[in-house]
């Protein structure tokens, strides 16, 4: 088949194509606003399927989701984008004697990190793939032992083995005089803990080495067996400051398995404080980047923003941070009158504050030089890893999960997606203030529009099967797919946070930058330890 | 003959018995007898040169008549006995590191010749600096030269020092070469060849025949100073050498490149024209900012002490070019102090050098490694080694109270005594070599806080160095011994200023002490040099605490003058030694009493909590001087590394392979490689007139014959 | 640069007074649960399952253990509900019951004060609180409270995060690393009783096995006043209240 050949069709014709190059078994599966397709293949196909979908059919991937099985294992990788509206998964079942399965990282980039967790947690082995173990699990967990398998219980502290008194780290520059400067865990004033091994010869970064996991909380594994209320407190606590965002993946996740549907009042609702976390998210980042810069009053009026809005959020909705307020079915409770009013003048009010200082940094020289042509992403480098969030859109790839797969309402909002093309930390800076006024804008729409209604739908208890839940988080695309059992127990809970997706590659954007600006380019890539470890 | 001539004629016998001794011991025994040796001839020449030096008499000896050269003239007066002084107490510490340092070469190399060499070489300094007519004085300097040659070439079969050795020799004998080219000029205006008539003729000689004679005597004498442009044989052959032999070379012959220069540039062609003094300053100004510059970057140990040697001359040349300006201008107390400082800088440079080649001498014998970026952590293994090159460390890096802060102040002040100059462009010129003496000031303290604190402090960066032990005994002697002289000449500088007074003296034609050293603290009153008319302006108020404890004025003496001069304090700096000594003291004893019960609690350094730092995770010695080499690019221009990059997929990659940037030497980018290329055009062009035929070679021979009847008839 | 300086100047102070007067802005805590006594009720109403079991009921009385409450509301949405909600913010407590331990660091330090944050584990709503005290409406350094970096100056460790398996060597590695006197106030329901994620495969049932925890701070996450409350305990500024109320909040039927 010809690269110019991508078949017509939408996702049939995609799905038809596919049936003409391997052997596979297609299912499709229509709903009102999505075509979700599932397509059984073989192992040694998965390869040039996954290659063919994310280079010719420009596919992204979105997870890989492990489930492991009676007498083996069922991997599930997820794409999206290709056609719109479309969701496409790729099954792949593994006998549990052969426990192994060619490695897709080198094609498609974006699943490295996917792989690299599996096979610390599972014990799968991905072929080919380069750079497998010592990932999640650190130095202090012997081999063989997997976590997320169901015999291990979770439930107790295992015990260690001795760290290897020879270790070294893992070079990758071999160059005379190069040496290798740790940062962190602990590091700075109050950052997350997270390890970065910045390889130099003196001057500049030439390789960064991220480990991460020191904040693993097996999210994945405590939620295996609970009842879906209470995973859905872990899904809303383990990212304290994208909860809502996370909660609504997971109600959706839930609503679609159950069949719920969501009242109009309750969806936009949910809509309106999705964007009010949004914009308080991104008035945080702008305070985080002014005061890696140092520009002290900058950093300041942004954070006054920021308390601004947490007040506002905690006398509208009960809680700072907007827990507490998703159910499958609809929100726990209803806003009063009074409250929106509230919350539409605070709103453009902080907005209108907001503005004026994005005026007065775009004047400021010598934080725009700190900025410009800094920490670099190309549009290519984007693509390839899957980046998602601010951080991809300012190297231009335009994707956001609110147009590409909407939900909750979000076909009906009418807003623009910002999306700059040089790809440096002025450019994320910028794609910061252009959505957080698109945020404020959909606020105001959304509530001068509210229907009156319900708040909530109660359904009956969930049924056995699996379904994904996405949402277009604060800092980018995130995916939870549950699996239920009979008895509305979560049998397997699979978190994809758009943190994990881009600190695969923050490493891009640090590399070849002097040491000064590192971290400038971590300020303002915005990304959360807690979110990407789980 | 007087005392002093006997004592030298002792002297010389000494060093022949050292290198005859050395020749019939066996190599076990060897060390020992040329350390026994060295030691009692060194202490035999600070003996004579001290007393010379202290009285001010001038030896002359004349000697045997040679056929064709006239007769040898012995001639030391006090300008040589400094130098001998200065070089004596650089071959003294070195004899004594020898004993223990020579054993690496048991059964390598042969002791007896390093034996034989190394007294050898002592004498022949030693004639150098007694010499006192051209044909002795050029006779002495070659087979300095020479010897010196072959000591540096000691380990003879490694291909690099062959190679170096060559270098070394031939840019000595192209020195040679000028040095006798220049003196021939000279010695054809005058009557004799002994330089009592060379001065007298020097003044016949036209202008530029006075320019050429300084070009030619100040280039040739430069290459042996390791002056830019002519020293890039230094940097190679300090490596080469053994580290002992590196002491001296730095230590004392580089001096003698200095003592040519102010023998011949200075006295015998007089200081007539500044801009022979501009010219000196220039080059001495350029020598200390290359050579700082590349001793920042350098790794390899031996190579950065090189590089700082080079620019170490390159101060005391700019001091001379300073004095230089000021003598032929007239202003002969300024020339004086930047003659004393020039010269201080000089004495303090052999010591302090002498002290940090024998520290790297330590290391190597030890270590096996001269690469900084293999080292580290060497204080816990060695500790006397570390605490004696640390001392060498603060003294080039001019930090009080070690002797390099004296010497460099001395010279920047001087260079900064502007306003007293008429031209314009002489001020100009002042003013930016006086910043570029700044400028290498700085970099200086950042080179040696890179060479120790890479070398000593941190974590070991190799097997090698996790290994490290002390050295043995007479190694640690000589370098405390050295250790101890950069303290004294750094407190205690008006006890020496009048020393070094007397060639200055001899020189300038006026006394500069009471410039830089008030009189109440060199002499008592009622003593002819008191100077009434000075100490009248101020008053004694007495608290002259301490008089009569140690030598020197006392601890404090307070003056109050009229209204011109204001309150003036002043401490002697024997007492100011005493002072600082108890004070430090004190202070250690008491915060030690007071917290002798406290519970002391030790913890790892705070690594960021980390699982494990290791050694990796340390600063490089590389990246610590890689700001130096990212600023200076321009003057670097490294040539572009070699990368590879093995990926294994697209996006994977495995290693990323720097080759060590490969830099040629700014001297050899501009001075040489243009030269060498041109002179290879020359060559190919003249190779045309290798026809091969014989009838072209016949028509040569005639035309040349033809030509040389024609001139021999025009003449 | 001047337009900075004159912007800093036009937006005037917007700092709490706390703790010279009780701040009163809504929006400023979360509120929690509190013990209540009912009177008036018939029989005792269902409790709705606490997720974590902070609440107890006993003899007609609910019990509020605030070190697992993680303020899901479920309590006080119940049909019939059976606790009252308060809004303060004076949340924090000594861990121990020793008085020696309830001595804080001492008059010297009440005015001078090294933190160092360590983040075990926290969810990033913990830390986005502590990292509001540096900012204007808070301000801990008007009150000589000071972040460092190194745990060479620290006096107070300042813990967030139930205490994950790899970072337990680190948190170890810092508390020793800091010189005596030295205290450790534990921020969030996560770092006193392991919240939502401990004890299990990954985390512990809090920091209070790593580290000796004075302090702490209960709240899901503790609004900056209740974690500046702890910090004043910790230097004797303020009084502590009780983890476990077990004093009586009287009220009557729900209002």
């Amino acid at each position: 088949m010809l690269v110019s050949e991508i078949p017509r069709g939408g996702i049939e014709g995609t799905l038809r194509a596919m049936e003409g190059r391997w052997p596979v078994q297609v299912a499709l599966e229509r709903s009102a606003y999505l075509e979700a397709a599932e397509v059984v293949c073989q192992a040694r196909d998965l390869p040039a399927l996954c290659e063919w979908l994310c280079s010719e059919l420009h596919y992204t991937f979105a997870t890989l989701v492990v489930l492991e099985e009676e007498r083996g294992w069922l991997l599930r990788y997820v794409f999206y984008g290709g056609v719109e509206r479309s969701l496409l998964s790729l099954l792949v079942r593994i006998p549990g004697w052969e426990n192994s399965v060619p490695s897709i990282a080198s094609l498609v980039h974006a699943a490295d990190w996917h792989e690299r967790e599996a096979e610390d947690l599972f014990g799968l082995v991905f072929e080919g793939h380069p750079k497998l173990g010592d990932f999640v699990l650190h130095e202090e967990w012997p081999e063989g032992v997997n976590p997320m398998l169901r015999g291990f219980d979770g439930s107790k502290p295992y015990p260690h083995r001795e760290l290897d008194p020879d270790w070294r780290p893992d070079r990758i520059v071999q160059s005379p005089g190069a040496f290798v400067m740790p940062i962190g865990p602990v590091y700075s004033d109050h950052a997350e803990s997270a390890h970065f091994l910045l390889e130099t010869v003196g001057e500049d970064v030439i390789r960064t080495i991220p480990r991460f996991f020191y904040k693993y909380r097996g999210v994945e594994k405590i939620a295996q067996g609970r009842r879906v209320e209470d995973v859905l407190l872990l899904a809303e606590r383990f990212s304290g400051t994208s909860a809502f965002a996370h909660s609504l993946a997971f109600c959706q996740a839930v609503e679609r398995l159950s069949g719920l549907q969501v009242p109009e009042r309750a969806r936009m609702l949910r809509i309106a404080l999705c964007e009010l976390e949004r914009f308080r998210h991104h008035v945080h980042a702008v305070a985080e980047i002014c005061s890696s810069t140092g520009l002290g009053v900058a950093t300041s009026q942004a954070s006054i923003l920021e308390e601004e809005l947490l007040r506002l959020s905690c006398m509208v909705s009960g809680h700072r941070y907007l827990f507490g307020l998703n159910v499958p079915g609809g929100l726990t409770v209803d806003l009063t009158e009074r409250k929106l009013t509230l919350l539409q003048n605070g709103i453009r009010e902080i907005l209108k504050r907001f503005l004026d200082l994005e005026d007065m940094l775009r004047f400021s020289s010598s934080f725009l030089d700190r900025l410009e042509e800094v920490g670099i992403v190309s549009a290519h480098d984007a693509r390839a890893y899957g980046l998602v969030g601010p951080v991809a859109r300012a190297s231009g790839i335009e994707r956001d999960l609110r147009k590409v797969l909407p939900y909750s309402g979000y076909e009906r909002v009418e807003f623009r997606v910002p999306c700059e093309l040089e790809g440096d930390s002025y450019a994320r800076l910028r794609v910061l203030f252009r959505e957080a006024e698109q945020s404020a804008q959909i606020v105001e729409d959304v509530l001068s529009s509210l229907p009156q209604g319900p708040i909530s739908n109660t359904g009956p208890t969930p049924t056995a099967g699996s379904a994904l839940g996405w949402v277009e988080a604060p800092r980018g695309a995130a995916f939870h797919w549950v699996c239920l059992e009979e008895d509305g127990v979560v049998a397997r809970y699979r978190l994809t946070t758009p943190s994990f997706t881009n600190w695969h590659g923050f490493h891009l954007a640090a590399e070849n930058f002097a040491f000064q600006d590192f971290p400038i380019i971590m300020a303002s890539f915005g990304l959360s330890n807690a979110e990407s470890d789980r | 003959m007087s005392w002093t001539g006997h004592l030298l004629s002792a002297f010389f016998a000494l060093c022949l018995s050292g290198t005859i001794a050395a020749g019939l011991l066996s190599g076990r025994r060897g060390p020992m007898a040329l350390s026994l040796t060295g030691f009692l001839s060194s202490a035999l020449l600070l003996v004579i040169s001290g007393n010379v030096l202290l009285r001010g008499t001038t030896l002359e000896v004349w000697l045997w008549e040679l056929p064709l050269a006239g007769r040898l003239l012995v001639r030391m007066d006090v300008l040589s006995s400094l130098f001998m002084f200065v070089t004596g107490m650089v071959f003294m510490p070195v004899s004594i590191f020898s004993a223990g340092y020579l054993r690496k070469y048991l059964g390598r190399y042969s002791l007896k010749t390093f034996g034989c060499l190394y007294h050898l070489l002592f004498a022949s300094i030693v004639l150098v600096l007694i010499a006192g007519d051209v044909v002795f004085f050029l006779l002495a300097w070659e087979g300095m030269s020479i010897i010196c040659y072959l000591l540096v070439n000691y380990e003879y079969r490694e291909e690099q020092n062959i190679r170096s050795g060559f270098l070394m020799l031939s840019m000595g004998e192209a020195g040679t070469l000028a040095i006798a080219l220049g003196l021939i000029i000279v010695a054809e205006a005058s009557g004799g060849l002994d330089f009592a008539s060379l001065k007298v003729g020097s003044q016949a000689l036209s202008a530029h025949a006075r320019w050429a004679v300084f070009i030619l005597t100040f280039l040739g004498f430069g290459v042996k100073a390791g002056l830019v442009p002519v020293s890039s044989w230094l940097p190679k052959a300090h490596p080469a050498a053994p580290g002992n032999v590196s002491a001296l070379l730095s230590g004392a012959i580089l001096n003698l490149g200095v003592y040519g220069i102010i023998r011949v540039d200075w006295e015998l062609l007089g200081m007539t024209d500044p801009a022979h003094g501009l010219v000196v300053l220039l080059v001495g100004s350029l020598s200390a900012l290359l050579g700082i510059l590349y001793a920042t970057i350098r790794n390899d140990m031996k190579r950065m002490l090189a590089h700082s040697s080079i620019e170490n001359m390159g101060i005391v040349t700019a001091g001379l070019g300073a004095a230089f300006v000021f003598g032929s201008s007239g202003l002969i107390p300024q020339a004086g102090i930047a003659l004393l400082a020039s010269l201080y800088h000089m004495v303090n440079h052999s010591v302090y050098k002498s002290l940090l080649f024998l520290g790297a001498a330590s290391l190597d014998s030890r270590l096996g490694i001269r690469d900084m970026d293999r080292m580290g952590g060497l204080a816990r293994g060695m500790p006397w080694t570390s605490l004696f090159f640390l001392v060498g460390a603060l003294s080039i890096s001019a930090l009080p109270p070690f002797n390099g802060f004296v010497s460099e102040w001395l010279t920047l002040q001087s260079l900064l005594r502007i306003a007293l100059l008429d031209s314009t462009a002489v001020k100009i010129v002042f003013a930016l070599c006086g910043a570029g003496l700044a400028l290498t000031a700085g970099l200086a303290v950042t080179c040696f806080v890179k060479a120790f604190a890479m070398s000593f402090l941190g974590v070991a960066r190799s097997e090698e160095a996790r290994e490290a032990r002390e050295v043995p005994a007479s190694m640690r002697w000589a370098m405390a011994l050295l250790a101890v002289c950069c303290l004294g000449l750094g407190v205690l500088p008006t006890h020496v200023i009048p020393v070094l007074d007397r060639p200055v003296a001899q020189l300038v034609g006026a006394s500069t002490v009471n410039a830089l050293v008030p009189p109440f603290f060199t002499v008592e009153k009622g003593d002819p040099e008191w100077d009434e008319a000075f100490l009248s302006e101020f008053h004694d108020l007495g608290a002259e605490v301490g008089r009569g404890l140690i030598p020197g004025r006392g601890l404090v003496v307070l003056h109050r003058g009229t209204e011109r001069n204001p309150v003036v304090f002043a401490m002697s700096s024997s007492y100011s030694l005493a002072m600082l000594v108890l004070l430090l003291g004190s202070a250690f004893l008491s915060v030690w009493f007071f917290t002798r019960s406290r519970k002391v609690v030790r913890r790892p350094a705070w690594d960021g909590g980390v699982r494990r730092l290791t050694s990796e995770m340390t600063y490089t010695a590389t990246g610590f001087s890689n700001p130096v080499r990212v600023i200076f690019e321009a003057v670097f221009q490294p040539s572009k590394v070699q990368s590879a990059r093995e990926t294994v997929a697209e996006h994977f990659r495995t290693a990323i392979m720097t080759g060590p940037a490969e830099e040629t030497h700014l001297l050899d980018r501009s001075v040489y490689g243009p030269m060498m290329r041109l002179s290879q055009k020359v060559a190919q062009g003249l190779a045309r007139m290798h026809t091969g035929s014989v009838n072209a070679y016949a028509a040569y021979v005639l035309v040349s014959l033809v030509g040389l009847l024609v001139v021999w008839l025009l003449i | 640069m001047s337009k900075w300086v004159l912007k800093g100047l036009r937006t005037g102070i917007v700092t709490t007074r706390y703790p010279g007067s009780m701040e009163t802005s809504p929006g400023v805590s979360p509120g929690r649960p509190v013990s209540t006594v009912l009177r008036g009720q018939r029989g005792l109403p269902e409790i709705p399952s606490c997720p974590t079991g902070a609440l107890v009921q006993r003899a007609g009385k609910t019990t509020v253990d605030h070190k697992r409450c993680i303020h899901c509301r479920r309590c006080v949405r119940a049909s019939t509900p059976f606790v009252e909600w308060e809004w303060g913010y004076e949340w924090a407590e000594w861990t121990s019951t020793d008085p020696k331990e309830m001595e804080g660091l001492g008059p010297s330090f009440s005015r001078s004060l090294h933190i160092r944050f360590v983040d075990a584990g926290a969810c990033g709503a913990c830390m986005s609180e502590v990292a509001q005290l540096t900012k204007p409406h808070y301000n801990l350094h008007r009150l000589g409270f000071f972040f460092t970096p190194s745990p060479r100056e620290a006096d107070v460790l300042l813990v967030a995060g139930p205490g994950t398996d790899h970072m337990r060597r680190a948190l170890e590695k810092v508390y020793d690393s800091m010189p005596t006197p030295k205290k450790v106030v534990a921020v969030g329901t996560c770092s006193l009783s392991g919240g939502l994620f401990g004890p299990s495969f990954a985390s512990e049932a809090g920091v209070t096995g790593i580290v000796p925890v004075s302090v702490g701070v209960p709240g899901c996450p503790p609004p900056p006043l209740a974690i500046l409350h702890g910090l004043l305990v910790v230097v004797g500024r303020r009084p502590a209240t009780s983890l476990t109320d077990a004093t009586n909040q009287m009220r009557g039927d729900s209002q």
